[in-house]
């Protein structure tokens, strides 16, 4: 497109009107109550280690357990059930489960936020810049994407953290960059999608930058299927990190995050024990709660058109 | 098509070799190589040294990759380092890969023909009706299965299934004459597991992009048309939909090739997931190469399946200008 | 009742004699009369070994690096292929008493220096061949030399050579005294093999069992030999496999869907002993979880700082809480009273004192250190936790290093300041002594270079005065206990799961399921 064909073309439509005012955002009560466990669980990410009854690293002693009136010297504190001593029972080392809970809300959720949003940083970026440049740039971005899409997950986890050896930042950048090739392919996708649709023919017709049509055209209209995924890239990447403590690698004990301690304390779920359940409960209702929130928010843009249909 | 089918090769080939050059590097900077991990505690530098030599691992790195991708070029995958001990003849790398192929591919196909119709059927229904009472309950139990950790899932149907009632074998075990009634029993519990795991994803991506075609304006239109809504769920949202929801599924079918590796430890079977993790512990460099090779080359054609089906979902992209 | 029909097995295995199995039904609430009974019922149950059935082994580890060639044998997997496939010259069974398998005697010179050993005649492997004195002269001197890359070589650096006197008679010639020879040719790796074998895979032994499949990391199936030279192998097939995840294991075992586990984890013991079909089969072992400071470097060259660490174990409580009592308090120095008449039991037994854990500490001048952390053994990370919170409560900051169990042996171990380690009980003190303590040794994992130590070791191994020898070992305990950086707080019990139908499996401390000699003598009934 030369220069004085734009000239023209922003001439000719630059008087037209202002896109038609948003819409307000409602949430659903589902929705609400989404908002509701993930502010619950942010407070608990800021106060969690404040209130926290026990420390994280914790082995109760013996004599904490002890039955009144019993004579039983050592009682077992391992997997036990809930009581005065232990409010959510202990560990399979006889550590209280709430205070791990409470203290994992801050690993879990700090590792798997920042690891998420940097997936999304990097994929997000890469993935709209292989959709608008094309040709050389995208099948390079893609070829080297797919090489690393294409090698399991946790054979690179594995690897990785075999090789260099498992701290917090490595985890937060490894699974970024592991989430982010599959982040940049979404992205390109829907990018394509959208740099061939009408709108986006109109504005270059219309001779607007390209930087213009991915923030006003591209990013606006990606955003909906890629909220979806960010729901779920979230959980993921907290499920990422607790297969890796399945094969002996995650984070560091006595640390405590929600992922692995379904897994340290899966001995005691044939004893009927609580330990591996609540976890696995925590990451529960954040997973449900935050996608909630994203099913209000998509609804809003896309699902309330389907709606009147009923 | 041809041409692009061309192309694509000559692309998969090319990142064929770059992953090959990824593992290579990955596994050889990590701590210990083959001889140390056999010899494990007792090694000693000297026994080091000269089982080194025998394993024909005493060359520079760089060399033994060239020799290793000269012996694929005249398709020869190469004898496992680990398997083979200190006898000069080990294990080719062929025989041990092939029976676990099959068993991959056995587990993987049965679980997509479970979990992808009953997938893709609740996230349309879920798509229909969004905002109801089923959708919520879908949306509901979906997001519940998908956060609860693989291991949990299968130790959970193990106890039940197999520990309390006795039903089902608690691990996939086959002694390698199991026929019909025998193969479903061994099959049946890490299938179960997949299908829960596999299916709650593509469900999810199902409903969304659905629901995002539903907001175009040709959807629009229709319903202005006084199209019924299953015409336009099935026949006008769908079709456009097919793009992302393919290549969700692709994704997810290459995950079941090789990213399983939790449920074949859980339930003892032998597919190449794990082997390529065994391969990485014993630093058994020519066996995960092609473990690689066969995870990359599947991807490959699953992703040109997927982007074809884009393509041709969308007449934009068919025609490019 | 749960508890009377383990006790009977174990009556009818040998296990216990009859005035404890009455006894025990005494303390049971039986009445005498009624214990009799139950006496003479376990009796019947007693009944000859039953030939016939298959049964299936899940080890606990396997992969691709699974072996046939027996000196190179490192895992139970292993171990158990090699029992069913070949044989050794001479056994250890469960009294750790030696019986000759293809050797039929053995005579050593009066100093210990020659071993002459008569061979087995009528012997032949499985491809139908003859087996002769080649194939032992053969077999054992791939034990030998630098260059062998033999895991059981340290045993017979002592060893200048075997030499073949005739078609059935071998001749080891040492180059110093070694009364222990005999014992050590019981170990795992010490099978024989056929003369020039090239292809170990293809398992062609003397054993009781033959190869039928062998898929490295998959499973191994095992046909019974009808030739073999004796009587036993009751089974009419083996199969092996491993099932890598510990709760899984468990599973599969109360499951039924395996007949024989390994490596329990201490914590699934409850579960086992409550449910109906199996059985834990628990045997007090030399084997050990420690942490090995290493004493020429910082901060393991500072004895204060390892006295603060030996003080802060709770050993007690790491017996009683995670490894469920299936166990021993250590006392820091790898002999076990399982080693018999050379643990010292004189030797007071180091207390948890977190005082004077923080009087050493202090005195050493660290506050921060940083151990290395690989799950080599059960209960290991569970001790480091331990430790890491006692050590907190004292205001000392132990940072823990999780590693992955691959590459830990080369990387980590010996090189690390802090470390954890195991060593699996070897078949006499001075071996383990020697294997991991001798100066200057290839071994020697906390580079403590005693020359004492040295000197007794030598002189033990030759001396066969039993009080004198005990009072040798008690100095080198003693000298491990208060000089080197080992700290070992605990040794483990060895821990099987046994599916009920299954019987005859004896308890060697040395290793899983009889040191896994089960193949050959338990039967299915």
């Amino acid at each position: 497109m030369s220069e004085n064909d734009s000239d023209v073309t922003i001439m000719q439509f630059e008087e037209l009107p202002d896109a038609p005012p948003k819409r307000r955002l409602k949430f659903s009560w589902t929705g609400k109550l989404g908002i509701a466990v993930v502010v619950f669980w942010s407070t608990m990410v800021l106060f969690g280690p404040y209130i926290a009854p026990y420390h994280e690293a914790d082995i109760l002693d013996e004599a904490l357990f002890i039955v009144p009136g019993s004579d039983e010297l050592y009682p077992e504190t391992d997997f036990q059930p809930p009581s005065k001593v232990v409010f959510l029972g202990s560990d399979y080392l006889g550590r209280d489960t709430l205070s791990r809970i409470l203290f994992g809300a801050r690993t879990t959720i700090g590792i798997s936020l920042v690891a998420t949003l940097l997936a999304y940083l990097m994929g997000v970026t890469l993935g709209i810049a292989a959709a608008v440049g094309g040709g050389w740039l995208d099948t390079g971005l893609s070829r080297f994407n797919d090489a690393f899409l294409s090698i399991p997950h946790i054979m690179l986890g594995l690897v990785v953290i075999a090789a260099i050896g498992s701290t917090i930042p490595l985890l937060i950048i490894l699974t970024g960059f592991i989430y982010g090739t599959s982040v940049f392919r979404i992205a390109r996708a829907l990018g394509q999608d959208v740099m061939v649709s009408d709108f986006v023919e109109a504005a270059k017709v219309r001779g607007e930058g390209l930087w213009w049509i991915i923030t006003r055209e591209i990013l606006p209209n990606v955003a909906m299927p890629l909220a979806t995924d960010f729901g779920l890239r979230f959980v993921y990447i907290i499920l990422f990190i607790s297969s890796l403590s399945f094969l002996g690698l995650g984070v560091q004990p006595p640390m405590s995050d929600w992922g692995s301690m379904v897994k340290e304390n899966l001995a005691g779920l044939p004893y009927g024990s609580i330990a591996p359940l609540v976890p696995a409960l925590a990451i529960a209702t954040l997973t449900i709660a935050i996608n909630m929130i994203v099913d209000d928010v998509s609804a809003h843009s896309g699902g309330k058109l389907a709606k009147r249909m009923i | 098509m041809l041409q692009a089918i061309l192309h694509r090769t000559g692309v998969g080939v090319a990142t064929l070799i770059v992953v090959s050059v990824l593992i290579f590097v990955g596994t050889s900077v990590l701590p210990g190589d083959v001889a140390q991990i056999i010899l494990g505690q007792m090694a000693t530098p000297e026994s080091l040294a000269a089982l080194r030599t025998k394993l024909g691992i005493d060359q520079p790195a760089y060399i033994r990759y060239f020799m290793w991708l000269s012996d694929l070029m005249s398709g020869d995958l190469g004898v496992s380092k680990a398997g083979s001990g200190i006898g000069t003849i080990g294990t080719p790398i062929s025989e041990m890969l092939y029976p676990r192929l099959m068993n991959t591919l056995r587990m993987a196909g049965v679980v997509s023909l479970v979990a992808i119709p009953l997938s893709l059927s609740l996230g349309l229904l879920a798509a229909m009706y969004p905002g109801t009472r089923l959708d919520r309950i879908v949306t509901f139990s979906t997001l519940s299965l998908i956060s609860v950790p693989e291991f949990l899932v299968a130790t959970f149907l193990v106890l039940i299934l197999a520990v309390y009632l006795g039903w089902l074998p608690a691990i996939a075990y086959m002694s390698g004459n199991e026929t019909g009634w025998q193969l479903i029993k061994a099959l049946a519990m890490p299938t179960l597991t997949l299908v829960i795991v596999a299916s709650s994803q593509i469900m999810r991506m199902t409903r969304a992009t659905v629901l995002n075609v539903m907001s175009s304006p040709y959807i629009e239109m229709a319903i202005l048309k006084g199209v019924p809504r299953k015409r336009i769920i099935l026949r006008h949202a769908l079709f456009n939909a097919i793009g992302p929801i393919v290549n969700v599924i692709a994704l997810n079918l290459a995950y079941l090739v090789s990213g399983v590796v939790i449920v074949e430890t859980i339930f003892a079977y032998p597919g190449l997931a794990k082997l390529m993790i065994d391969g990485v512990q014993t630093r058994d460099m020519p066996l995960v190469q092609a473990c690689a090779m066969i995870f990359c080359a599947t991807y490959i054609v699953l992703i040109f399946i997927a982007d074809m089906a884009t393509i041709l979902s969308n007449p934009r992209l068919r025609h490019p200008k | 009742m749960k508890e009377v029909k383990t006790f009977q097995q174990m009556h009818r295995d040998g296990q216990l004699n009859r005035r404890d199995f009455l006894k025990v039904m005494g303390a049971l609430g039986f009445s005498a009369v009624a214990a009799n009974d139950l006496l003479i019922a376990s009796k019947a149950l007693a009944a000859t070994p039953v030939k016939g059935g298959t049964v299936i082994f899940a080890n606990n580890l396997h992969g691709p690096d699974d072996q046939m060639d027996p000196i190179v044998f490192t895992s139970g997997i292993d171990y158990t292929r090699g029992v069913c496939t070949y044989n050794g010259l001479i056994q250890i069974l469960d009294d750790m008493t030696l019986h000759g398998e293809l050797a039929e005697e053995w005579t050593p010179n009066s100093n210990a220096t020659e071993f002459t050993f008569k061979l087995r005649k009528g012997v032949r492997f499985h491809d139908g061949s003859k087996f002769s004195a080649d194939d032992v002269v053969w077999s054992m001197s791939r034990h030998l030399g630098k260059d062998s890359p033999s895991v059981a070589k340290s045993f017979f650096a002592n060893v200048t050579e075997w030499k073949k006197v005739d078609q059935y008679t071998v001749k080891a010639i040492l180059s110093s005294p070694d009364s222990d020879l005999p014992i050590k040719l019981g170990e795992k790796q010490c099978k024989v093999v056929q003369k020039d074998t090239v292809d170990f895979t293809k398992g062609n032994g003397t054993g009781p069992f033959r190869l039928v499949t062998f898929q490295p990391g998959v499973k191994s199936i095992h046909k019974r030999n009808d030739d073999y030279w004796r009587e036993g192998a009751n089974f009419e097939g083996i199969e092996c496999t491993a099932i890598t995840d510990p709760i899984a294991r468990i599973n599969a075992l109360l499951a039924g869907s395996v007949d024989l586990v390994n490596n329990l984890d201490a914590r699934g013991i409850k579960l086992i002993d409550q449910s109906p079909g199996a059985h834990v089969n628990s045997t007090p072992s030399g084997q050990y979880g420690g942490i090995c400071c290493l004493k020429n470097t910082a901060p393991g060259s500072s004895d204060d700082f390892v006295k603060g660490l030996q003080y802060i174990q709770n050993r007690e409580r790491v017996v009683r809480s995670i490894l469920k009592g299936h166990g021993m308090v250590g006392n820091d120095h790898p002999i076990s009273p399982a080693y018999g008449a050379d643990h010292c039991h004189e030797l007071p037994q180091r207390q948890y004192d977190p005082d004077k854990a923080k009087f050493y500490l202090k005195k050493s001048g660290y506050t921060s250190a940083e151990l290395f952390v690989a799950p080599v053994v059960g209960g290991i990370e569970d001790a480091c936790l331990m430790m890491q919170n006692n050590l907190r409560k004292i205001g000392f900051d132990l940072k823990i290093k999780k590693v992955p169990n691959d590459g830990y042996w080369g990387a980590v171990w010996m090189k690390e300041p802090l470390n954890v380690v195991t060593w699996n009980m070897r078949p006499t003190a001075n071996a383990m002594m020697g294997i991991q303590f001798a100066p200057g040794g290839a071994w020697n994992d906390t580079f403590w270079n005693n020359e004492r130590f040295g000197v007794l070791l030598k002189e033990s191994l030759a001396e066969t005065d039993q009080k004198k020898r005990h009072d040798m070992h008690c100095e080198m305990q003693t000298l491990v206990h208060n000089g080197s950086g080992m700290v070992i707080p605990y040794h483990t019990n060895i821990l099987d799961g046994v599916s009920d139908k299954i019987h005859g499996i004896k308890n060697v401390p040395l290793g899983s399921l009889g040191a896994y000699t089960w193949p050959e003598f338990a039967w299915k009934a």
